[in-house]
């Protein structure tokens, strides 16, 4: 190998990486120590770093205080409801793109795509307006239908780009023996699809978890999931850094659980497919 | 279904820009007022702010989130050990909702238990590092932010694209004695485009997003020091109960958008690959 590297060389690459690693992942450790703080450790000077008493009166106070369980559920229902929905329509919009493609299957990929590229604040009127009148405005279901709407070129597309990579050879063998269309999508392509599935099933519940935006704007109490959650927390308690931070890391604990058991698929829906 | 999606944000907009034209106020009515709202958008100091804003926090986090991804990127394209773990760890902040980085950092950066406290304690007295409260680098600090949560990501895919490149040709520049940094600037990087357009791609996207970091870190504040395009639009559609101005600002937005990116777009995109 033209650069083959020393045993030393390694482990002092890694050592930097793994500092590196370290600086990026602080903020996030501290959230979640600062958490089990009292409000007076919370904001000692100097800052405490592990010594401190732990306590969990934070998690106690904010759960009792506005019913973390119905943010949480809310958040799965609709990262999970508009995962499910999008992965639905997109599986055959992907197989027919991959599979059967006509002169203007790239064309309709790029205007999809493109529409995740405009500004979002753009539509959000007339969407306001529509879900008022047809009374979806702060229900689950509209949002979680906005939520699959807007995730649904990025879903069609990873999923095009997975598509892509099976050769149409074996499609095309299930359908000399018989399959129908429906069999050929659920049990020939589907299966061999899994890993890409995975990741853009992982990608998209990160995306819908996290989306603030839509969220924030289209729900009021009952249909508002974490982010609505935690944003509640930061203006009246501005000041109030150590449930500030039981209220982050209950937002974000899942998601952090959820990646480390799947780093593969993490990396690879993250990175929206640029990293096998 | 697919077209049900592009058309529900087609129409949308089309229906945002029709009445960008109207006196619309607390709700939207056919009262046509030609260019009014657009004159005075851009008589407004605010908008100006948010424009300027805008167009800061984007150029300098699309040059530092790729030139410290690609140095990061660069520093570790040698196999290191638990990788699969550390890139987890780098994409965590990716991972996590815009609101709560952007609580987590309007801390940090808060005079007096974040890191200024930090590093009075280590004895450096005069020590200042107060961004979130000084109008004239309010920016920087959601800029701080910004590339804290999508660097990693830049990093990784940096990295993927540069693992893809065969062995041979950093022997071929070692035999012709061209050093590595010049490899890199000179062979590497032009090798590796289509990487570096996935890459450009999703920072755009970011940029143009650039409201709930906001909201959440500063509120537009100090004053209004920190506003950005899309929070003005919002401002004016549900705070000041004047839609049409919202409307005018947002179809702004729409249309540089369209006039910047989507022609690139098309051009790096359909007009290549096709056939």
């Amino acid at each position: 190998m033209a650069r083959a590297v020393t045993t030393q060389r390694k482990t002092l690459n890694t050592l930097i990486a793994w500092s590196i690693g370290f600086v990026i992942f602080f903020p996030i450790l501290w959230t979640i120590l600062t958490s089990f703080k009292t409000e007076a450790q919370a904001i000692n000077d100097p800052p405490l770093f592990l010594f401190f008493d732990w306590t969990l009166e934070n998690y106690a106070v904010v759960q009792e205080r506005s019913n973390y369980m119905r943010f949480l559920w809310n958040s799965i229902f609709l990262a999970g409801g508009s995962t499910l929905l999008g992965i639905i329509i997109a599986v055959p919009a992907a197989w027919s793109m991959a599979f059967v493609p006509s002169n203007r299957t790239k064309d309709i990929l790029m205007w999809m795509l493109s529409t995740k590229m405009l500004p979002a604040v753009g539509v959000l009127y007339p969407i306001y307006i529509g879900f008022v009148k047809l009374g979806l405005l702060d229900s689950r279901l509209g949002l979680m239908i906005i939520l699959m709407l807007i995730n649904l070129p990025i879903i069609i597309w990873m999923l095009y780009t997975y598509f892509k990579e099976i050769p149409g050879e074996i499609l095309e063998a299930a359908r000399m023996d018989g399959a129908s269309l429906k069999d050929e999508i659920l049990y020939v392509l589907t299966p061999m699809a899994i890993p890409g599935i995975a990741s853009t099933v992982l990608l998209n519940v990160i995306l819908a978890w996290n989306e603030a935006f839509w969220t924030l704007n289209l729900t009021a109490a009952k249909a508002a999931p974490l982010t609505a959650f935690i944003a509640s927390y930061s203006s009246p308690e501005g000041l109030f850094f150590a449930k500030l931070s039981a209220a982050s890391t209950m937002a974000i604990a899942p998601i952090l659980i959820l990646g480390w058991f799947s780093q593969k698929q993490l990396v690879r829906g993250l990175t929206f497919g640029a990293v096998k | 279904m697919v077209f049900t999606a592009v058309v529900v944000f087609l129409g949308g907009s089309l229906w945002t820009i029709a009445h960008s034209f109207t006196s619309s106020r607390l709700l939207p009515k056919w009262k046509f007022v030609g260019f009014d709202q657009y004159e005075r958008l851009w008589s407004t100091r605010r908008w100006m702010i948010s424009i300027e804003n805008l167009a800061l926090f984007g150029v300098f986090s699309l040059v530092f989130t790729l030139v410290i991804g690609f140095t990061l990127a660069a520093l570790l394209d040698r196999k290191i050990r638990f990788e699969n773990t550390f890139r987890t760890i780098l994409l965590y902040p990716f991972a996590l909702s815009f609101i709560v980085t952007g609580l987590t950092w309007q801390w940090i950066l808060n005079p007096d238990f974040g890191l200024q406290a930090v590093v009075r304690g280590w004895g450096f007295e005069n020590f200042a590092f107060d961004p979130l409260n000084n109008p004239d680098l309010v920016m920087f600090g959601l800029l701080i932010a910004g590339l804290w949560q999508g660097t990693g990501l830049i990093m990784v895919i940096l990295l993927a694209g540069m693992r893809g490149i065969d062995e041979d040709i950093w022997k071929a520049a070692r035999v012709d004695g061209i050093g590595t940094v010049k490899t890199y600037i000179r062979v590497i990087i032009p090798m590796m485009r289509p990487v570096f357009v996935t890459a450009l791609v999703l920072i755009a996207a970011g940029i143009i997003k650039l409201y709930d970091l906001v909201v959440a870190q500063t509120s537009g504040g100090p004053g209004i020091a920190s506003e950005v395009p899309a929070k003005y639009v919002m401002d004016y559609m549900f705070g000041a109960q004047n839609l049409g101005q919202g409307f005018a600002a947002s179809t702004m937005m729409l249309v540089s958008v369209v006039v910047i990116l989507i022609p690139w777009a098309y051009l790096e995109f359909g007009g290549k690959k096709r056939g």
